[in-house]
């Protein structure tokens, strides 16, 4: 099933007739369907933190539009924009974005509250998830009171928790060190195949876009090529290894 | 970039932090200086002619709001230098010494100081005649006098004097404050999270025990009990408050919170945990002003209540315009002479004879307080003449009607206890068995006796034959109470001034309603005015620094906001979070303090007005004034509440 349609999408920054203009992304296109796991990579500045603001309607593309669950985004006001994020989108993000004022449930729950879903749904469905996601025993703890691991799966609950079409990860195991970097992908896997969540991650770390099952890289705005994973990872990873050194420059 | 430009530059850019900041310091300015120009200027000095202590309530109120003042600077002033935290540790790392940093904090400090000292001084020589006229409208009945502008040298030295110093403390407090600064822990200060109270449950209940202990003292109806417990109550409110915001609201919050119901309503959870979060940092802040709020509005309440009731107040004590007790002589015919002199038209004019009973042999007392005691003769009347004193008294009194037998006591203050003591006692009157039926509080027809007794006109004429009842004698001569009521007699201080005159040298025990009222006029109108800017300092100090800490908050806050909004919060959610973020923190300290004053009053009303206002209403009276501060109050702090709503919404969307 399809989920994201996008459609010759472009982003300039500035205004189009002024000299200091700048292309952050020309005509990209490309679907998502249902339990996808899609890494988008490239180089700093390459455009796809950007691609990734649009997906998650944090930002406007200047040009092009995309469909998500059949309706276009590009067309909706404030308003409608907010409930469909909180409907449709959830986010991990690179510092985790917790809210450090409430503990880690309060965190996962707050998507579900701003919905106004019923108490003891949400009780189940937390209590399910931080059990499956290994973060029960802290889940009362306040985010400094944890491990940066603990943290991005609190994360990964709260972007979970609400049964969002797509789950937009930025850079997120960016803040981990490896053994938690590792942890969460086998996680964001786990989430993918168990509750078959379409996901979309940009990374520009190899290792980590080596758990995708298909990435886009993304050089000046453009994509400049895809790449299918099969069932070994090794050598999806070698692949990988080499687009990254195609691409010129591929930072680790 | 020198020291001084980037002072300069640091206080341009930190200019909406420190707005309410800077509007409260010269508040503080302008009121020191007109209190310490008020004090030198001769014409009011000449005006205050009752009350004397008018230059020391003015220079102890001075120096009570300076101790705030200084108090209160010095911890804003360090909570600011904490919040700039960052930008300080920036300096630092571009190799800036402590020192330096500390230098060019106090020299923002002296700059800003200098600025608002000026602003302050120049308003008040700006206002010093408006000011004078105002006090002096207040407090004299009929001030009639030029006030001009001036400026007083000696003011504005001592205030720039005064100011100058508590700058230097701030500076040198702020110095401190970056000395111990560690390089390592300015970074860290964004991540480092505020320490958490979750507050405890006993500490609830032991702060509302304590608040409850004071209020039970507070509004005992027993005056001694009141006034003996003053200061406990105090201790007990007060602590109990302070107590509350500390470990007591932190565990209602925390109740909410167990309330999932309640809590997990979007809105409810992102304010109440960031409510609950910031708790510590404004909990002393919050019980400050729970306790100011509730000291500023009860006194001028009760000031401004005795302001305005002056005059009832005096007729209430005196009865007439004048009264003495004449002892034979020419003296009323001086007293006629006088309004004569004066162009002044009697309107009521009376003589009684006075006459007096021996108290019963045994002594009566009311609840261990002696009230009939052997040797102290009572003032006696006949109902007719008694009917005819209280016809002529300008503040309501019942006329008697007494059967035979019977007896209405009057006495001049604490009915209760003596309507216990003596109601339906029978009195042995020197042989003459009377039974009390009704106990009237009144200070009028004692004529310098304690107690006062009305009898029936059959009874009294009959005791006067068997010489029971004798006429009041001074040097053998039997004494009159002399009452007028005339026209002008509360602003016509020259007939006044020619009365004292008469009836001083004569040694006689009178009194004038001119004198009282001026005098209650003149004090209360002081307080008044003193209180007005007194609960101006503290307000604006208090709910600037409130400001101030919402202000960093939603620095810190702004990111979580972003968070928000990413996963979905729109912004009609939105404004209702912040609203109920804000809310709590500025509107429970005020309920509190407002619940606080209510009973605050209650004692002022059972300590001071219980004696003098002998109408059964006066607390509602109080609390009727009181209601109109109490509005006065929140929309001054509705209005501080949205100007902080405004920025904190700014912030938080930039």
């Amino acid at each position: 099933m399809q989920i994201l349609k996008v459609e010759n999408i472009s982003k300039v920054y500035g205004s189009r007739k002024s000299s200091n203009h700048y292309t952050a992304l020309k005509n990209i296109s490309f679907e998502v369907n249902q339990g996808d796991f899609i890494g988008v990579m490239g180089s700093s500045g390459s455009g796809k933190t950007t691609l990734l603001n649009i997906l998650g309607s944090l930002d406007k593309p200047t040009g092009g539009r995309f469909i998500m669950n059949g309706n276009d985004v590009g067309a909706m006001n404030r308003n409608q924009l907010a409930k469909h994020r909180m409907e449709n989108i959830g986010f991990i993000f690179q510092d985790y974005n917790l809210l450090e004022t409430m503990t880690l449930k309060e965190n996962i729950i707050l998507p579900l509250a701003l919905r106004g879903k019923d108490i003891a749904a949400i009780e189940a469905k937390v209590s399910a998830l931080a059990d499956n996601l290994g973060i029960q025993h802290v889940i009362d703890k306040y985010p400094y009171e944890v491990s940066g691991g603990e943290q991005q799966r609190a994360a990964a609950c709260r972007a979970l928790v609400n049964d969002p079409k797509v789950i937009l990860a930025d850079e997120p195991t960016g803040n981990l060190d490896s053994k938690s970097g590792k942890d969460l992908l086998k996680l964001l896997t786990h989430i993918n195949t168990q509750y078959g969540a379409t996901i979309l991650m940009v990374t520009h770390d190899v290792f980590a876009a080596s758990y995708c099952r298909k990435i886009l890289f993304i050089r000046d705005g453009e994509i400049y090529n895809e790449l299918y994973g099969g069932s070994d990872r090794k050598q999806f990873f070698d692949s990988i290894i080499n687009v990254m050194s195609m691409l010129g420059g591929g930072e680790g | 970039m020198n020291l001084f430009s980037l002072a300069v530059r640091n206080i341009r850019l930190n200019g909406k932090k420190y707005v309410m900041y800077l509007f409260s310091m010269g508040f503080s300015v302008f009121t020191v200086y007109t209190f310490l120009a008020l004090m030198r200027n001769e014409i009011v000095m000449n005006a205050f002619q009752y009350d004397t202590r008018y230059q020391s309530l003015l220079s102890s109120f001075a120096v009570i709001i300076l101790v705030f003042v200084l108090f209160f600077l010095i911890s804003s002033n360090n909570s600011f230098i904490r919040a700039r935290k960052k930008e300080l540790s920036t300096y630092a790392l571009f190799g800036m010494p402590n020192r330096r940093i500390g230098g060019l904090l106090f020299l923002e400090t002296a700059m800003v100081g200098l600025g608002m000292l000026i602003t302050g001084i120049g308003l008040g020589i700006f206002f010093s005649k408006l000011m004078a006229m105002i006090l002096l409208e207040m407090t004299l009945v009929n001030f009639a006098g030029q006030i001009s502008f001036s400026i007083d040298p000696a003011a504005l030295y001592q205030t720039a004097g005064i100011f100058g110093i508590i700058f230097c403390l701030m500076g040198l407090s702020g110095w401190r404050v970056v000395a111990r600064f560690e390089l390592v822990d300015l970074f860290k200060a964004d991540k480092v999270s505020e320490k958490k109270t979750k507050g405890s449950f006993a500490v609830l209940i032991l702060s509302i025990l304590l608040i409850a202990a004071g209020y039970f003292l507070a509004i005992s109806r027993d005056p001694y009990v009141v006034v003996l417990g003053s200061i406990p109550i105090l201790i007990l409110v007060i602590s109990g408050t302070y107590l509350f915001f500390w470990g007591g609201l932190p565990k209602v919050l925390g109740m909410v919170k167990r309330n999932k119901r309640l809590y997990y309503k979007g809105a409810n959870l992102i304010s109440v945990s960031a409510v609950s979060h910031r708790m510590r940092s404004v909990a002393s802040v919050m019980a400050t002003i729970a306790v100011l709020s509730a000291v500023a509005v009860t006194a001028v309440a009760t000031g401004f209540t005795l302001y305005a009731n002056a005059e009832r107040n005096t007729y209430s004590n005196i009865g007439f315009d004048l009264a003495f007790k004449s002892g034979g002589g020419n003296i009323e015919e001086q007293v006629a002479a006088v309004f004569l002199e004066n162009g002044v038209t009697v309107l009521d004019a009376a003589e009684l004879p006075l006459y007096e009973i021996d108290a019963p042999k045994t002594p009566y007392t009311a609840d261990g307080m002696p009230l009939l005691t052997p040797g102290n003769p009572v003032r006696v009347y006949s109902e007719s003449e008694y009917n005819q004193l209280v016809s002529f008294a300008k503040t309501t009194m019942e006329t008697a009607s007494v059967a035979q037998g019977e007896g209405h006591f009057v006495f001049p203050y604490s009915p209760d206890r003596i309507e216990h003591a003596l109601l339906g006692k029978e009195l042995d009157m020197n042989g003459f068995e009377i039974r009390v039926t009704e106990v009237i509080r009144s200070n009028v027809p004692g004529f310098g006796m304690l107690n006062t007794l009305v009898l029936d006109d059959e009874d009294f004429t009959m005791l006067l034959q068997e010489r029971k009842i004798t006429p009041s004698l001074v040097d053998g001569e039997a004494v009159h109470a002399a009452v007028f009521n005339y026209e002008g007699a509360l602003k016509n201080r020259q007939l006044n001034q020619n009365l004292d005159g008469v009836l001083t040298t004569r040694g006689l025990h009178y009194k004038t309603a001119f004198g009282l009222y001026n005098e209650s006029m003149e004090t209360f109108g002081l307080i008044c005015f003193i209180g007005f800017f007194m609960s101006g300092v503290f307000i604006m100090m208090t709910a600037s620094l409130l400001y101030f800490k919402q202000i960093m908050a939603a620095e810190e806050e702004r990111n979580q906001y972003q968070t928000l909004r990413r996963i979905g919060l729109e912004g009609r959610t939105e404004r209702q979070v912040i609203r109920r973020r804000l809310l709590p923190v500025f509107f429970i300290p005020l309920a509190m303090g407002i619940l606080h004053s209510v009973f605050a009053m209650k004692t002022a009303d059972t300590v001071v007005f219980a004696h003098m206002i002998p109408s059964a209403n006066s607390y509602l009276h109080v609390l009727g004034f009181s209601a109109v501060m109490y509005g006065v109050y929140g929309l001054f702090y509705a209005i501080f509440y949205i100007i902080t709503k405004a920025q904190y919404g700014r912030i938080i969307r930039s």
